[in-house]
């Protein structure tokens, strides 16, 4: 009875808290562009935020373990189990978040085509968990991560045999700013 | 078309009530065919060369669509008697039709039509049904349904869906997102939603007056519930974390939902106005798709706990989880037929994706279509025939039917249209 009562509340608690989410970005705070760092990153048209001299962008775009085209963690059909392989990507963004106390992370879980969209969305949670817990055991504080999943809404159609179809599983590391 | 197939289904249905109705029906009428070999003859006009379309291939294809008919090919045939006395029943014999409908139809007023129509038995040589529909020239598909559901029951003992809605997502544009409601073959489609985000599980209300569904459109799954007739829609819920998977309690006051806060998805029950969350059972495993039974006192679901997904229930005055799906290692997106017998579901069978159906008294399994990339079976609300996503040739989603005998499959005419999450409304009073 009790931990109904706790659950209740956690529940009525997240009801209010409903949009954390967007509110988080709403909040994040938007430092004055620097000249010298916009000259810099002349062809780079991410917005304002990317000067924010707190969320060390430099970091987050000169270590080669951070790149763009390493954040896709990918795995096997129907499994969410993060393989070794990807370890010393996650350990570079563990390192990264807890160096900076600023910088939040949206981890998107994907799915391929085959199965319910219902089932797909919930491995796709799974999996962006998954890759969440990661990056806790090497000490990242849950609230600088944001796990969420789009199952497989976006999946190619094209995938029918059990090998064509592992681009969609996977769950992307995406920064709210960088 | 299969034999052995065939018979398996023989017994499988045993216990499936009204389809024995129906196969019982099959029987006395000494088919050498599992189907009813049916003519259903053009209808004459009078009173107007107005073309409204042709009433009999709405009948002939519902009927044909149920799986238990086989419309005969009536090209041939030089008359088209007007009544069961003009009826040249050795002529019909040797074309093996056993049941013939013929129809009138009569421009009373301006845009406005009557159609009369008979049953006529070819071994009994007399006229076993008839009746009288009056309405407007563009009604004449919904005549041609209704029509079409009251031959149905007279020769199956079943109540007839073809004059049901049914509701889909539609995907257009590449990336966006209608929420259509249509005729139950396709036809006449309007739009209740149109979203730039995906729209999925649309379930409708066991009145048929709303409809439930989940829309990205806050960057991340929420419920929604809409009217159908006013456009007007609430949010059902919006919980931190993924809310999806809506399912109606049979009376409608409840609806089951999973929501996903961190890594498994879990189910809750909720009462239609929002109020009364709670959780259904704890689980350290994905559960989600609830389905209620017919009687209101289980939900199936689907939960990875043993590994690959399958079929469970959860027995609501007991408190009891039991597993239900055995065969095969992925077995997901479980339904009920409307009497609780059958157990619909999503199959891989050797890396195929099939539509299965499983008697729950036997637990004997049939897979109802062969493949390779179906999904997302419901039930027809007689639980005769079944609507689902197949991937066709052209790389899109296309609704098809397939009859639950398995003998017949068919598309829906829904054109080039990418499809997907059917719901099949409830029948109408």
């Amino acid at each position: 009875m009790v931990k109904k009562s706790i659950l209740l509340t956690a529940l009525l608690g997240i009801l209010v808290a409903g949009c954390s989410s967007t509110e988080l970005q709403e909040s994040q705070p938007l430092n004055p562009p620097q000249p010298e760092l916009q000259s810099m990153q002349a062809d780079d048209n991410t917005g304002t935020a990317y000067t924010s001299p707190d969320l060390n962008l430099l970091e987050l775009r000169g270590n080669p373990l951070l790149a763009k085209d390493k954040r896709g963690i990918y795995f096997d059909f129907n499994k969410y189990v993060v393989k070794q392989e990807y370890m010393e990507v996650i350990q570079a963004h563990a390192k990264y978040l807890n160096e900076t106390p600023a910088a939040n992370m949206k981890i998107q879980g994907y799915t391929d085509y085959r199965g319910s969209h219902e089932y797909n969305l919930s491995l796709g949670q799974k999996r962006s968990v998954a890759v969440k817990e990661a990056l806790n055991s090497f000490g990242v504080d849950d609230s600088q991560i944001e796990t969420v999943s789009y199952g497989k809404e976006y999946a190619n159609l094209d995938c029918v045999e059990q090998n064509s179809c592992g681009e969609d599983r996977r769950a992307d590391i995406v920064y709210t700013v960088e | 078309m299969n034999k052995f197939l065939y018979i398996i289904f023989a017994g499988f249905i045993f216990f499936s009530s009204s389809i024995l109705n129906a196969l019982e029906v099959i029987e006395i009428l000494g088919g050498k065919a599992s189907q009813i070999p049916i003519a259903v003859m053009p209808f004459k006009s009078f009173g107007s060369q107005k073309n409204i379309g042709k009433i009999n291939s709405v009948i002939k294809s519902d009927l044909g669509r149920s799986g238990l008919f086989y419309p005969l090919d009536t090209r041939g045939v030089a008359a088209s008697p007007n009544s069961d006395k003009e009826v040249n029943f050795s002529q019909w014999k040797s074309l093996e039709a056993q049941f013939l409908i013929i129809g009138r139809i009569d421009f009373v007023q301006k845009e406005k039509v009557k159609v009369s129509w008979s049953l006529i038995d070819i071994y009994k040589q007399q006229t076993i049904l008839s009746g009288e529909y009056v309405g407007k020239n563009n009604q004449i598909r919904a005549i041609g349904h209704k029509v079409s559901d009251k031959v149905y029951e007279r020769l199956t003992g079943s109540k007839g869906v073809f004059h049901t809605k049914i509701a889909f997502v539609e995907k257009y544009n590449n990336q966006k997102y209608k929420l259509n409601i249509a005729d139950y073959d396709g036809y006449n489609i309007t739009s209740l939603l149109d979203s730039k985000m995906p729209i999925i599980s649309p379930r409708w209300s066991p009145d048929g007056k709303k409809i439930a569904y989940v829309s990205f459109e806050k960057e991340k799954p929420v419920i929604y519930i809409q009217e159908i007739a006013t456009g007007k829609r609430k949010l059902l819920a919006n919980f931190k974390g993924n809310n999806s998977a809506p399912a109606w309690s049979p009376d409608g006051k409840r609806l089951a939902i999973v929501l996903t806060y961190n890594a498994n998805s879990q189910i809750y029950l909720i009462n239609s106005d929002g109020s009364d969350v709670k959780r259904l059972v704890r689980s350290r495993s994905i559960t989600t798709e609830p389905s209620w039974s017919p009687d209101g006192k289980e939900i199936y679901y689907t939960s990875n706990q043993g590994g690959g997904p399958q079929i469970y229930k959860f027995n609501l005055e007991l408190s009891e989880v039991s597993r239900v799906t055995f065969e095969g290692k992925y077995n997901l997106y479980p339904s009920l037929s409307y009497d609780g017998k059958l157990l619909l579901y999503l199959t891989q069978d050797q890396g195929k994706f099939k539509v299965a159906l499983q008697n729950l008294q036997s637990n004997q399994v049939l897979k109802l279509t062969k493949g390779p990339l179906d999904e997302a079976p419901v039930f027809a609300p007689n639980g005769h025939m079944v609507l689902f996503v197949y991937k066709d040739y052209g790389n899109t989603t296309k609704i098809g039917t397939v009859s639950i005998n398995g003998l017949k499959i068919d598309p829906l005419p829904l054109g080039n249209r990418q499809v997907q999450e059917p719901a099949w409304g409830p029948l109408k009073n």
